[in-house]
C-alpha cells in the first residue's frame, strides 16, 4: 500500500484540522502580537528601589534644600524637604523640573574646544585641563590679564576662584548683578555694614516695594512658606502683604493690596510714605532724622501722585495700615532682581529704621569666615567690568566664566556679548550650552546641582546667617563632567599655587568647620543658622538727598522686566516641562507679548496684538502687544527668560530677550550702574 | 469514440481500486493526531528557549542566614514592585568574596567589583505599561502567580518565549482579566494601565 496524492492531501487536511485543536496558531498569533509591541527603541523604565535623597538645589540663586527621588539610583523627580526648616517641604516650579533637567538635550556632554565660529569639537578632559593651565600660565603674574565672572554669590566656589586669581596676580573677580550687591552698598550708605536680612515670618505687615518676594526675590520658597503660614485654612490671615511695583505679578496677585508703582518711582513712593508716617507721628532716634524729615516733606501725596499715578487715598490707607501693624517690614528691590540703585534700597530700608524695625524685622548678617585665603569679589559688577572691556579700559587676556551667562543676562546684552569677543581666551564652566558658553573658546561641562557637592551661605534675604550643603545624589554624573572647583584646584596645583585643598568637598568641609557647623548633618539635608549681628542704621538721608526727581517723558515708556520663576532664569532657560505653563498671551508661536494697560497702549498708538519694536540704547527687540490692566501707567512689562539663542530645540528662538533693551545709567552719588529705571520707545512695525 | 470512453472508464475504476487501499479516513486521522501531538508536545518545547540565571543565586542560603524577603525585595509606596535588588544592596555583604560557594565568586568578580548590574532573568516580568500593585493582591497566595523560588538552592530554569521575548511565567492579560472578572473587580483599562 503506497501513499498516493489523495492520501497525502488527506493527511495534510487532517494535520491542519488537528492543528486547530492545539495552541499553535492561537498562541503564535498572541505571542507575535506581543513581539510587535516591543521594539528596541521604545524607552524602558528603570527599576529599583524608590528613594528620596536629600539634595541642595542651586538651579536659581536662592538655593533650597530639596529631596531628589531616585529609582534604582537614577533621579526622576524632585520633592520638598519637609525636615528643612527653611524650605519646609516646598519646591518651586524650576526645581520641580530639576530631575528632568539632568537629562536635558542642552547639557554640555563633554569638554568642548572651539574650532570655528559656532563650531566645537569634543576633547578629552586631560587635554581640556592642559589647555586651561597653558592659557592661564602664560598670563600668570600680569595684573589685569585674568578675570572671572561668577553668577554664584552664595557658594564657597567663589573663594576658590578669587583665591586662584589672587595667586595668579589678579583681582578681577566680578559678580553678576544681584540684589545683594546693591543692598550691601545701601547698608553702607546708611552707616552700617553687612548683608541685610528680612524676617518675613516674624512680620504682621510686609510691604514689598518692587521686590517680588513670592516669586523671584530672595529665598522664594522660604518666603512663600512664610506667606502661607499667615493664611491658616478656615481662619483669618495673621499678616498683611502689600505689593507696590510696576506689574501685577505673582506676588501682587496673592497680596492683600497691589499698588501700581512705575519702576523709576519706587524711591519717591517710599519717601512719600515716610512723609505720611512722619506726619502721623513717626519719629526716629537716628542722627539724620531731621534731614530725613525735611527730605520726606518734599514728597507730598500730590508729588507722589505725579510720580506714580497713585491717588492720595491709596497712600493714606497704606500709611494707616502700617501704623496699625505691630511688626511691619519693608522690603525694597528691583521687580526683576537686579539693576535697582542703592538709593531705591535705602529709601525702602529707611522706612524700617523709621518704624524702629532694624534688628527685629530687618537684620544685618555678620561677615562669614573664609575657607580659602584671599580677597572676595570686586567692588564692580560684571556689567561694569564688561563695559570697561568694550571701551578697552580693561583688557584681560583670559576670562573664567562660572555659573553665569553674561552674554544673555546683562543690560544691552548684544553689546556685552560683543565685549566678550575682545577677550582672547574665554572658558565657561557651564552645565548647559548657554549663550555665553557658545561664545567661549573652551567649555568645561559642570555637573548639575544634584551631581555635585556645593553649598549656600546666606542667600540674599534670609534674616539670620544660614548655611546649607549638598552632596551628589548620583554616583556618576549623567554627562562626562567634572566639578569646576575640582578642575580649578587641579589647575592651581599645576600652576604652582597651593590653595590648601584638592577637592570642592574638602573646601566645603573646611567652610562648615569654620562656621562651627556639622558637615554630615548639613549634607543630609540639615541647616546651620547663626545669629544676626546687632548694630543700628541711620536713615541714609544724605544719600537720599540725591534721589533724582521722576521725569516723565511722553515719548518713552518705563520698562518693567517681569520675572516668572517657572520660566527659568539668567542661567537656566525655561525647563521643557514648564513651557506648557506659558500662556498664549505671553508667547504665541515665536512672538513674545509685551504688556501694557489700555490707556498706555492708546498713548503709544498701539492696540492688542499689534507688532511692535521696543528700542533703547543700541538694543531693540520685537514683540506683540497684550493689554493688561495690571501694569502700572506709562509702563511696558516684558517677560524675562525668552529670546534664547543657544540651549535646546524647546527654547531656542522663542520670543525676544528683554536684557537687550535695558539701558545702564549712573546712579547719582553712589557710583553704581543702574538699569531698573530703563525707558524704551515703542513703535509699531 | 466508444473505445476512448471505455479506456477512460477503465482508468477511473483502476484509481478507485487503488484508493480503497489508502483506507478512507485513516490518513486524515493520522494527520490529525500527529498535528495534535506536535501542537501540544513539540510546539511548547520549540517555542521556549531555556536559560539559566547569570549567577546561581541560592535563596535557601540567604534564608538560612535569617534574611527575610523584604531584606532585598522592595515595594514602592504604591505597592508596585521595585524590581530585583541592585549591586548596591548585594554589596552590603558581598563587596568581597565572603563564602566558599563558587557562585558568589562569579557574582563578586564578574559583576559587583566591575560595577556591572547582574542581568537577572525575571520569571514574572510584566511590560512597563502594566501597573501591578502587590498591596492590592496580598490576599492571594504567592504561589498562584510565582514560582516557589524561596527555598531553592539553584534558581529554576527560565523559559523564554522565542516569539514574544517574555518569560513563560509572565501572566497574560486574559489571565488578569479572568481573575478580575471572577472576583468582580473592574477590568477597566486604567485599573492596570496608568
Ligand atoms: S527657589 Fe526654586 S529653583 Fe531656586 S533653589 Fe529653590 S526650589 Fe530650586
Amino acid at each position: 500500500m503506497g501513499l498516493d496524492r489523495r492520501g497525502f492531501v488527506k493527511i495534510v487536511v487532517g494535520g491542519v484540522a488537528g492543528t486547530l485543536f492545539t495552541p499553535v496558531i492561537w498562541k503564535s498569533l498572541d505571542d507575535v502580537s506581543i513581539w510587535s509591541q516591543n521594539w528596541p527603541w521604545i524607552p524602558r523604565l528603570n527599576t529599583g528601589e524608590v528613594k528620596a535623597k536629600a539634595a541642595l538645589s542651586k538651579l536659581c540663586p536662592a538655593g533650597c534644600a530639596v529631596k531628589v527621588k531616585t529609582v534604582g539610583g537614577l533621579p526622576f523627580a524632585v520633592a520638598g524637604n519637609t525636615a528643612n526648616p527653611m524650605s519646609k517641604g516646598g519646591v518651586c516650579p524650576v526645581c520641580a523640573a530639576g530631575a528632568q533637567l539632568m537629562y536635558s538635550p542642552a547639557r554640555v556632554k563633554s569638554p568642548l574646544k572651539k574650532v570655528g565660529e559656532g563650531k566645537f569639537e569634543a576633547i578629552k578632559w586631560e587635554d581640556a585641563e592642559a589647555l586651561l593651565v597653558e592659557k592661564l600660565g602664560v598670563l600668570k603674574g600680569q595684573a589685569g590679564k585674568i578675570a572671572a565672572i561668577s553668577g554664584d554669590e552664595t557658594g564657597t566656589a567663589g573663594e576658590v576662584i578669587s583665591g586662584l586669581l589672587g595667586g595668579l596676580g589678579n583681582a578681577g573677580y566680578y559678580m553678576m548683578p544681584s540684589e545683594k550687591f546693591v543692598a550691601e552698598k545701601g547698608v553702607k550708605l546708611m552707616g552700617g555694614s553687612g548683608q541685610p536680612g528680612f524676617d518675613i515670618a516674624g512680620a504682621d505687615l510686609v510691604l514689598m516695594i518692587g521686590a517680588d518676594a513670592l516669586d523671584s526675590w530672595g529665598p522664594t520658597v522660604a518666603n512663600q512658606k512664610a506667606f502661607a503660614a499667615t493664611r491658616p485654612t478656615g481662619a483669618a490671615a495673621t499678616a498683611k502683604f502689600v505689593y507696590a511695583g510696576p506689574v501685577l505679578n505673582h506676588t501682587a496677585a496673592v497680596s492683600d493690596k497691589f499698588l501700581p508703582v512705575p519702576p523709576q518711582a519706587t524711591a519717591a513712593f517710599a519717601l512719600g510714605l515716610a512723609n505720611l508716617l512722619i506726619g502721623a507721628g513717626a519719629v526716629s532716634s537716628a542722627s539724620d532724622f531731621a534731614e530725613y524729615k525735611a527730605l520726606a516733606a518734599k514728597h507730598t501725596v500730590e508729588e507722589v501722585e505725579k510720580a506714580t499715578g497713585l491717588k492720595a487715598e491709596s497712600m493714606k490707607e497704606l500709611a494707616a495700615l502700617i501704623r496699625a501693624a505691630k511688626a511691619p517690614l519693608v522690603i525694597a528691590g528691583a521687580s526683576f532682581g537686579q539693576g535697582a540703585g542703592a538709593l531705591d534700597f535705602v529709601a525702602g530700608a529707611s522706612l524700617n529704621v523709621l518704624l524702629g524695625r532694624v534688628g527685629g524685622g530687618m537684620t544685618l548678617l555678620p561677615a562669614a569666615p573664609r575657607a580659602v585665603g584671599g580677597v572676595g569679589a570686586s567692588d564692580k559688577d560684571a556689567a561694569s567690568f564688561l563695559a570697561e572691556v568694550s571701551t578697552g579700559k580693561a583688557a584681560p587676556g583670559a576670562l573664567i566664566v562660572y555659573a553665569a551667562n553674561p552674554a544673555y543676562a546683562l543690560p544691552q546684552a548684544d553689546d556685552m556679548a560683543k565685549a566678550l569677543g575682545n577677550i582672547a581666551f574665554k572658558v565657561s564652566f557651564s552645565t548647559y550650552m548657554d549663550e555665553t558658553a557658545a561664545l567661549c573658546d573652551l567649555i568645561l561641562p559642570a555637573p548639575h546641582p544634584f551631581e555635585r557637592y556645593d553649598d549656600v551661605l546666606n542667600p540674599y534675604g534670609v534674616a539670620k546667617p544660614t548655611y546649607l550643603v549638598g552632596a551628589p545624589v548620583v554616583k556618576k554624573p549623567v554627562m562626562d563632567c567634572k566639578d569646576p572647583v575640582d578642575v580649578l584646584l587641579g589647575a592651581a596645583g599645576k600652576l604652582g599655587l597651593t590653595l590648601g585643598f584638592e577637592t570642592y568637598a574638602d573646601v566645603i568641609k573646611a567652610k562648615a568647620k569654620a562656621l562651627g557647623a556639622d558637615f554630615d548633618a548639613l549634607a543630609a539635608g540639615g541647616i546651620w543658622n547663626g545669629e544676626p549681628k546687632g548694630g543700628a542704621l541711620n536713615l541714609g538721608a544724605s544719600a537720599l538727598a540725591k534721589v533724582a526727581p521722576v521725569t516723565l517723558d511722553s515719548k518713552t515708556l518705563a520698562l518693567a522686566p517681569m520675572s516668572n520663576q517657572a520660566y527659568g532664569s539668567a542661567t537656566l532657560a525655561t525647563p521643557p516641562a514648564n513651557l506648557l505653563a506659558v500662556r498664549n498671551t505671553e508667547l504665541l508661536g515665536k512672538d513674545l507679548f509685551v504688556q501694557m494697560s489700555a490707556d498706555t497702549a492708546k498713548k503709544a498708538g498701539v492696540a492688542e496684538g499689534a507688532k511692535v519694536k521696543l528700542s533703547a540704547g543700541k538694543g531693540e527687540m520685537k514683540a506683540r502687544v497684550h493689554l493688561n490692566e495690571g501694569v502700572a501707567p506709562g509702563t511696558v512689562a516684558v517677560l524675562m527668560g525668552f529670546g534664547r539663542s543657544a540651549w535646546d530645540e524647546f527654547t531656542k528662538g522663542k520670543g525676544d530677550n528683554v536684557y537687550k533693551i535695558l539701558t545702564v545709567s549712573d546712579e547719582a552719588g553712589t557710583g553704581l550702574k543702574v538699569w531698573a529705571g530703563s525707558t524704551v520707545t515703542v513703535a509699531k512695525i | 469514440m466508444d473505445q476512448k470512453l471505455q479506456e477512460l472508464w477503465g482508468e477511473v475504476m483502476e484509481e478507485k481500486k487503488q484508493c480503497k487501499g489508502c483506507g478512507g479516513a485513516l490518513p486524515f486521522l493520522i494527520g490529525f493526531v500527529a498535528a495534535v501531538i506536535a501542537g501540544w508536545v513539540l510546539f511548547p518545547n520549540l517555542l521556549y528557549s531555556k536559560k539559566v540565571q547569570p549567577v546561581r543565586f541560592s535563596h535557601k542560603i540567604h534564608q538560612e542566614q535569617g534574611m527575610e524577603c523584604d531584606s532585598c525585595h522592595a515595594f514602592r509606596d504604591d505597592g508596585s514592585y521595585a524590581g530585583l535588588p541592585k549591586n548596591e544592596k548585594c554589596q552590603e555583604c558581598h563587596a568581597d568574596v565572603v563564602g566558599s560557594d563558587p557562585a558568589e565568586k562569579v557574582y563578586v568578580e564578574q559583576y559587583g567589583q566591575k560595577g556591572k548590574e547582574v542581568p537577572w532573568l525575571i520569571y514574572q516580568k510584566q511590560p512597563d505599561n502594566v501597573f501591578f500593585s502587590h498591596n492590592a493582591h496580598k490576599e492571594i497566595e504567592c504561589g498562584k502567580c510565582h514560582l516557589d523560588v524561596g527555598k531553592t538552592d539553584t534558581p529554576p530554569v527560565y523559559y523564554e518565549n522565542r516569539l514574544s521575548g517574555y518569560s513563560k511565567q509572565t501572566m497574560k492579560m486574559w489571565q488578569c482579566e479572568r481573575c478580575h472578572a471572577e472576583k468582580a473587580v473592574s477590568n477597566a483599562c486604567h485599573v492596570c494601565h496608568k
